[in-house]
């Protein structure tokens, strides 16, 4: 019980987290709990990211996955008229293929993960600090990254008219659009 | 050392609040009344569940909520480079954000932003 490191406690408690409501999302008979239970899973992982010092990473976790992704998946639920039911309850011949195919897939996992060789590397760590990560994107020299900097903005305002096109009615008089 | 130190500090944290809750469960009267489990004590009476269909209309909002998003995502590194970088960083967030902007303005001239 001592030789536990408290890095390790955490690591445990958080892996506990992940896995624990990994299994309340995919066995929750209501969608919305669902959602709600993978939204934890995915703060999870975030601490998970914080606990490797790559505080980036766990930020842009917390802010997009979890702040952003799960209100989409919230809403996309609430938007449909299905929201209070509950799943049908799975057969048992479904329910023992799909235990059969995740152990199988657990099982291959665990058994490349164990036999591979895992070769410690001398090179230093790169620093993956926010102030690093700022530098390099804003840097317009040789291994900057501003080009692609200045390329996301024109992706983002191209999901910005995309989202507008698709997602928004076109008033029916054109005339007068206020009369919709 | 610090892991113990810390691992005593997480134990005193979650021991002092479960004493809390424990003294509390164990002190308070309990009673139970079927009004105990709606969400106001008064006013009018709920009805159906508040698991409702929502307007299409909160979609194009939340659509356009996440991008925003991914755009704040890029200006934290951003933000803690500015001062040492200086003017260059300010022009490259400033080209990054009239891009951006021009999206804001389609929005607003397609009235996208207007509830309807």
């Amino acid at each position: 019980m001592m030789s536990i490191t408290f890095h390790q406690a955490v690591f445990y408690f958080f892996s506990a987290i992940i896995v624990i409501f990994s299994i309340l999302t995919v066995t929750s008979k209501r969608i919305l709990r669902a959602a709600t239970f993978l939204l934890f899973v995915l703060l999870g992982t975030a601490a998970f990211y914080f606990i490797l010092n790559y505080a980036f990473m766990g930020a842009l976790q917390i802010t997009l996955y979890a702040g952003g992704i799960v209100v989409l998946i919230i809403f996309s639920i609430l938007l449909t008229s299905h929201v209070g039911e509950r799943f049908e309850p799975i057969g048992w011949g479904k329910m023992i293929a799909s235990a059969l195919v995740s152990l199988i897939g657990a099982g291959f996992t665990l058994y490349v993960l164990l036999n591979a060789d895992f070769i410690p590397t001398q090179a230093p760590l790169p620093d993956a600090s926010v102030k690093n990560i700022g530098t390099a994107l804003l840097s317009y020299e040789r291994n900057g990254f501003v080009l692609p900097f200045e390329v996301v903005s024109l992706l983002l305002l191209a999901a910005i008219v995309g989202a507008i096109v698709i997602a928004r009615k076109e008033p029916h008089d054109t005339e007068n659009p206020n009369n919709e | 050392m610090t892991s113990g130190l810390l691992i005593t500090f997480f134990i005193t944290a979650i021991v002092l609040v479960a004493a809390g809750i424990l003294a509390a469960w164990l002190l308070a009267p309990s009673s139970f009344n079927k009004q105990k489990s709606q969400p106001y004590e008064c006013g009018i009476p709920t009805k159906g569940t508040s698991w409702m269909q929502f307007n299409v209309g909160y979609y194009l909002f939340a659509l356009l909520f996440l991008i925003f998003d991914v755009e704040t995502v890029f200006l934290f590194p951003w933000a803690v480079v500015m001062k040492t970088i200086g003017m260059t960083a300010f022009v490259e967030i400033l080209i990054f954000f009239v891009i951006i902007v021009l999206g804001l303005a389609y929005a607003w001239k397609k009235q996208a932003l207007k509830w309807q």
